[in-house]
């Protein structure tokens, strides 16, 4: 069932995931009209309303509109991002994330993480939840997954000296899948859809911008339901499903990207998020070391990283 | 039942890989159901190509960890390219002697031939040399009204009927347990009873016959479908040919339906098998290729330069039944045997995905199962009356 809609202000929003958003070159707002029938179409259909901000301050006519409605605001850290409820950083920039003490969206590469991954110590510190996502997780090689493994270890070292000094951060990669006891992961087509400038629904704003022509519905249809919706779905992921990384984004463009199913995810993908999950098994025991803590949670120890691996067992 | 005819075993069935050149897109014949949508006579496959992806295939024996292989040929006609299969076939084989590989023990060259071409010089010189390790099934539709319907000659529009049978003897003699594969589309419905007793009085006593995954059935089709395969059954029946013959359509276990969690597999090989083109591009089967699809591109899991993409296939490897059937299907009496191809499904589906089930066929299914029941219940009954099988237990609770 969808609960939220997406809307993006601009043509080219800023990114606040996987996906690559064209770079600005010239401003093209959604239209004060345009936003007008997105609001009503999302209040008809029950759904709560994400705004997704561009790379610059928006016009007082479309902030009027944004302010007429309930919603969440996901605004890059380079505007006025005092308003926000998410900040977006694109790399270790994140000085303006730390004075705004505000849940922080990290989009990062590879490389840059693993070279710096310690400096993440003082933004776990000032803010309440950091959701790091990875941009070139269909590059990883079977080297990078390798030097994953021991850098989100040495990442979970440090959250875990964070908690046994009594602090409490929050980062998805490491902390999400202690407090989960089911899948929990982006709801692209199957909670929330994307609602582009030009009118158009889309699994998520990735998909648009590969692809504007690939929608997946309007803000005119009254019901909403999609082509083959059922795939987004964890019921019709056959990988999914047997699966207890219950953090991972299980992300759906990337999914279409790398095996051209969105219900099918990568190898890469699977084999981060299990290593993700064991540095928060072995976390969790670093800091039961020093008393109780989380005591309903278990996270048991599996002998592989990639579910399809066992699918002989399904 | 040592009476009835049971299918000759598909050699190591399930368990050997399966490898497809694409060796040519053209043929002499312009069948009118013909799935290729793109024939062309330009498309050849070069030996470098071919040598390419023998290469990469027994190069990586880990990516290919089956026992077996069966190294399949098709086109367009594939004995069209003869003289590339002779040179190529010679360097498996002594490839797979060098590297020690395991499939060197255990091959099969397969072929499904229109057979105009069967008798000439060459083939049968390549069939002399491979003969133990070889399959071929020669295509035929039927009677020459039948056949000639449908197969016709490029250009000339005239049937091929006769250049076909004229080597089935020659065909039978090299291959004794040769089967035929015939395809069933809307107009062959009123033919299908007089093919089928025509092949077997041909000789070939084995028919795989199945009717097109294509949405292209009319409304009554089934019920002319079904009163065919009655007629058929009797006729099978009645004149005892069940005793040396077998027709694909009927099978004892068709009809019944499937539990939902533990006969959950696919029923299509995509992405277990591997086919190849002029290009040097992989596929996870022919069907997948540009040539075969009518409204979505193909899907290309890798090359002869770069290795297939593992990523590629896991859509393929994890499908499953629950996942792509709808509703009706999972709830259906007679589920079993009712059958699908994953190419068909991928071409006919809303957006491009693999995981929508075409149902085209499920009228043709259920008239098929009705008809499936009576060819059962009255053979059975008919060899309990000859006394050569007991007669079955009237009282399920006493067994009386
Ligand atoms: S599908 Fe979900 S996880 Fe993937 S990029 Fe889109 S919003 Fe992010
Ligand atoms: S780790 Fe893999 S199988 Fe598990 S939820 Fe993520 S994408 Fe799906």
């Amino acid at each position: 069932m969808f609960e939220y809609l997406v809307i993006l202000l601009d043509e080219a929003s800023a990114s606040f995931c996987h996906y690559e958003a064209p770079s600005l070159q010239e401003r093209k707002p959604i239209s004060a009209d345009m936003l007008k029938q997105g609001i009503r179409f999302a209040m008809r259909q029950n759904l709560a309303i994400q705004f997704v901000y561009p790379h610059y301050e928006i016009s007082d006519e479309l902030d009027e509109l944004v302010h007429s409605v309930d919603h969440f605001k996901i605004m890059p850290a380079d505007i006025d991002a005092t308003k926000a409820d998410v900040v977006v950083v694109d790399g270790f920039n994140f000085d303006a994330a730390i004075r705004l003490q505000k849940p922080t969206t990290l989009r990062v590469k590879k490389d840059e993480f693993f070279a710096r991954y310690h400096e993440l110590v003082p933004l776990l510190e000032a803010v309440p939840n950091v959701n790091v996502v990875f941009t070139d997780v269909q590059h990883f090689t079977a080297a990078d997954l390798q030097t994953y493994s021991t850098v989100i270890s040495l990442l979970a070292e440090e959250v875990a000296k964070m908690y046994v000094g009594d602090l409490c951060p929050r980062i998805n990669l490491l902390t999400d899948r202690l407090s989960l006891n089911e899948m929990n992961n982006c709801g692209a087509g199957a909670t929330s859809l994307t609602m582009a400038p030009n009118g158009n629904l889309y699994a998520c704003p990735g998909f648009y911008y590969d692809d504007p022509e690939n929608c997946v519905g309007n803000i005119n249809q009254r019901e909403l339901e999609i082509p083959n919706g059922y795939l987004y779905t964890l019921a019709s992921a056959p990988i999914c499903r047997h699966c207890d990384a219950w953090h991972c984004k299980r992300c759906v463009w990337l999914n279409r990207k790398t095996t051209l199913e969105v219900n099918t995810p990568s190898h890469e993908q699977c084999v981060m998020a299990h290593l993700e999950r064991n540095a928060s098994g072995k976390m969790l025991m670093q800091i039961r070391e020093h008393g109780s803590f989380m005591p309903e949670c278990e996270i048991e120890e599996i002998d592989y990283l990639d579910p399809f691996d066992k699918r002989h067992l399904w | 039942m040592a009476e009835i005819k049971d299918n000759t075993q598909v050699w190591l069935d399930g368990e050997a890989k399966s490898i497809t050149f694409i060796v040519t897109k053209d043929c002499q014949l312009a069948c009118k159901y013909c799935y290729l949508v793109g024939k062309n006579s330009k498309e050849r496959m070069s030996f470098e190509v071919a040598k390419a992806a023998v290469d990469y295939i027994l190069g990586n024996p880990e990516l290919f960890p089956d026992q077996s292989v069966v190294w399949d040929f098709i086109g367009g006609e594939p004995f069209m390219e003869i003289n590339l299969i002779d040179r190529l076939c010679d360097y498996i084989k002594t490839e797979m002697y060098r590297l020690n590989h395991r499939w060197f023990n255990s091959y099969r060259f397969s072929f499904s031939t229109n057979g105009i071409n069967y008798d000439s010089e060459r083939v049968q010189r390549f069939i002399e040399k491979n003969h133990t390790h070889l399959s071929i099934g020669i295509t035929i539709d039927g009677t020459r009204r039948k056949h000639d319907l449908n197969r016709i000659y490029k250009g000339s529009g005239l049937g091929s009927y006769d250049d076909v049978v004229r080597n089935i003897p020659l065909w039978l003699k090299q291959f004794p347990n040769g089967g035929t594969k015939v395809t069933i589309s809307s107009p062959d419905i009123p033919y299908i009873k007089e093919s089928v007793l025509h092949l077997f009085s041909l000789g070939i006593h084995e028919v795989n016959i199945n009717v097109v995954f294509e949405d292209v059935w009319k409304e009554g089709d089934d019920e002319l479908f079904e009163d065919q395969l009655m007629q058929l059954a009797d006729a099978i029946i009645d004149g005892e040919l069940y005793k040396e013959n077998v027709c694909s359509f009927f099978r004892e276990d068709l009809g019944k339906p499937l539990d939902i969690s533990l006969e959950n597999n696919n029923w299509c090989g995509a992405g277990k098998m591997l086919s190849i083109d002029a290009e040097g591009n992989f596929y996870p089967c022919t069907r997948f290729a540009a040539y075969s699809l009518r409204s979505k591109k193909p899907i290309i899991i890798g090359n002869i330069h770069d290795g297939i993409n593992q990523n590629l296939l896991r859509p393929f490897l994890t499908l499953d039944r629950l996942t792509q059937s709808p509703t009706k299907c999972l709830s259906c009496e007679v589920a079993s045997g009712c059958a699908w191809c994953q190419g068909e499904n991928y071409d006919a589906a809303v957006t491009p995905t693999i995981y929508q089930r075409s149902t085209a066929i499920c009228l043709m299914h259920k008239a098929r199962v009705r008809a499936n029941n009576y060819y059962w219940n009255k053979l059975y009954c008919k060899i309990e009356l000859d006394g050569a099988r007991p007669a079955k237990p009237s009282c399920i609770a006493c067994s009386l």
